[in-house]
């Protein structure tokens, strides 16, 4: 059975997508978002890792996609934004839903949530991540 | 002896997305009563981007913020549901990853048609009260299926329950007492490979919901001592909203006693999590020294009875995460198109 993504690198990529799991540079503080092993900001490889998952975060900006690439065409259309972390301040691309395009603004508060993103066929792995979305309650 | 297990966190999910029922009626020329003759207005559908999965995750974080209490202490993670995305593969180990709490824990996925989570709730106060588990989670959830054009697409909906059982001293629930009764009875079930259950039409109600949620609950009755008069709530099993006002009259139980619990004509039936919604609803308002009478069912067919009482913490977690009523509130309604896409009804010709 072809897997068209790579099912150990699913695996290893979990706690990125399941728990925003970040790299926070003990050099000059910033945060990394996806961790990598140096910091992209300064060069250090002094990083420790940390955990976005319990934060809110502030829309920066967003596009809406009509036509996806394969695998994703169930779930257009598709809105992909970058959120900043209003606690650690990282910047991360993600999906935003439960939200129609008309309802965002700049500046609105997200928050976390676990979505089913992407399935790998019909018999293949199905990804499971992270996006945003407006507040259950509004802060 | 230690002291009796209880709840210490609860949190429910439904989803945002509600389909008035009139919809069903108007693509497949039901009476126009069906929806009054349910008892249900509108059901809650997940989208296209949710599962089972997904449900149980934010129902389970919105109990974790009121336990308050490190997820890695968790030490089982049940996951009731008939909507399991993956046929093998735990669902309870995508969830415990997901939640914080690998690796050190039991999970696993149980089945018992709208009663599995009912029986992780058994299985977790006999793993708390004998120390096996300082915690235990237990999810309801389910993404209900049902064949477009039977009758049960009225009702089968979406929304997930989560309940952390811990410590009586840490609870806000305190779980007095239970009683299971089950038989071999053929009311609804769905074959392997199958997209959609059967059921057996007339044969769901006297001989399978009334009969064992009677049953069950006289038993507890029976055990305990307790009456309908101990109760200051009761919540069944809702695969309608009119089933529970049924048995509680056969019960003894006034009506306004049951409608606090009744969630299911704002959302439908949501399986796993039918009679746990009802009951995290209760928390959500519930004061010091009220009792609750709890009993779900599933087919095949089971039901349990809990004698629960409310303790002086229910009020400083009431706060702490998203209400039932937070969840009902906010909703979008669609119309029959938009539920036949986000529940994958749609076919492509390629």
């Amino acid at each position: 059975m072809p897997m068209n993504y790579s099912v150990p690198r699913a695996w290893r990529e979990r706690k990125k997508y399941y728990r925003l799991e970040a790299a926070r540079c003990l050099s000059c503080g910033r945060v990394n978002y996806p961790p990598g092993p140096v910091c992209r900001y300064c060069g250090s490889d002094k990083l420790e890792k940390i955990e976005l998952i319990d934060e809110k975060a502030r829309l920066i900006t967003w596009t809406v996609i009509h036509v996806p690439v394969e695998g994703y065409e169930e779930h257009r259309p598709l809105i992909i934004g970058i959120v900043e972390t209003l606690d650690t301040k990282a910047r991360l691309l993600t999906r935003i839903v439960d939200a129609e395009p008309s309802e965002l603004s700049r500046g609105m508060i997200l928050e976390p949530v676990l979505r089913r993103i992407r399935e790998d066929g019909e018999a293949g792995l199905i990804h499971y991540a992270i996006t945003y979305r407006p507040p259950i309650k509004q802060v | 002896m230690v002291d009796k297990p209880g709840i210490v966190g609860w949190g429910s999910y439904i989803p945002l997305n509600r389909l008035p029922l009139d919809e069903i009626t108007r693509v497949w020329g039901f009476q126009p009563e069906m929806p009054s003759s349910l008892n249900v207005r509108e059901k809650a559908v997940a989208g296209r981007d949710e599962d089972s999965v997904t449900m149980g995750w934010e129902a389970a974080r919105n109990a974790l913020r009121r336990a308050g209490i490190d997820p890695s202490l968790i030490g089982a993670v049940w996951f009731g549901t008939e909507s399991k995305p993956y046929a093998v593969k735990p669902s309870a180990t995508i969830l415990a990853e997901a939640l914080g709490i690998t690796p050190v824990t039991m999970a696993s996925d149980m089945e018992f048609a709208c009663r599995a989570a009912s029986e992780a709730l058994r299985i977790s106060l006999a793993a708390v009260s004998s120390g096996l588990v300082r915690y235990a989670l237990v999810i309801g959830s389910d993404t209900a299926q049902a064949n477009p054009g039977d009758v049960l697409e009225y009702t089968a909906a979406s929304a997930a329950t989560a309940l952390i059982v811990g410590p009586g001293s840490e609870a806000a629930a305190v779980i007095e007492d239970s009683y299971t009764y089950v038989t071999d009875t053929p009311d609804f079930w769905r074959r392997a490979h199958q997209p959609y259950p059967l059921h057996g039409e007339g044969f769901t109600g006297a001989p399978a919901y009334f009969h064992h949620i009677v049953s069950a609950v006289k038993g507890l009755f029976e055990k305990t001592g307790l009456g309908p008069e101990d109760f200051t709530y009761a919540v069944f099993h809702q695969p309608n909203g009119t089933f529970p006002l049924r048995v509680a009259k056969m019960l003894g139980f006034p009506k306004e006693k049951v409608l606090p619990g009744l969630v299911t004509p704002y959302i439908g039936n949501s399986y796993n999590s039918s009679a746990l919604i009802g009951l995290s609803r209760i928390l959500d308002i519930a004061n010091p020294g009220d009792t609750i009478l709890l009993a779900p069912f599933g087919s095949g067919a089971g039901s349990d009875a809990y004698a629960i009482r409310v303790t002086e913490k229910v009020l400083e977690k009431q706060t702490l995460a998203p209400t039932v009523d937070d969840y009902l509130e906010r909703k979008k309604k669609i119309d029959y198109a938009l539920y036949a896409k986000h529940r994958g009804l749609i076919k492509r010709i390629r």
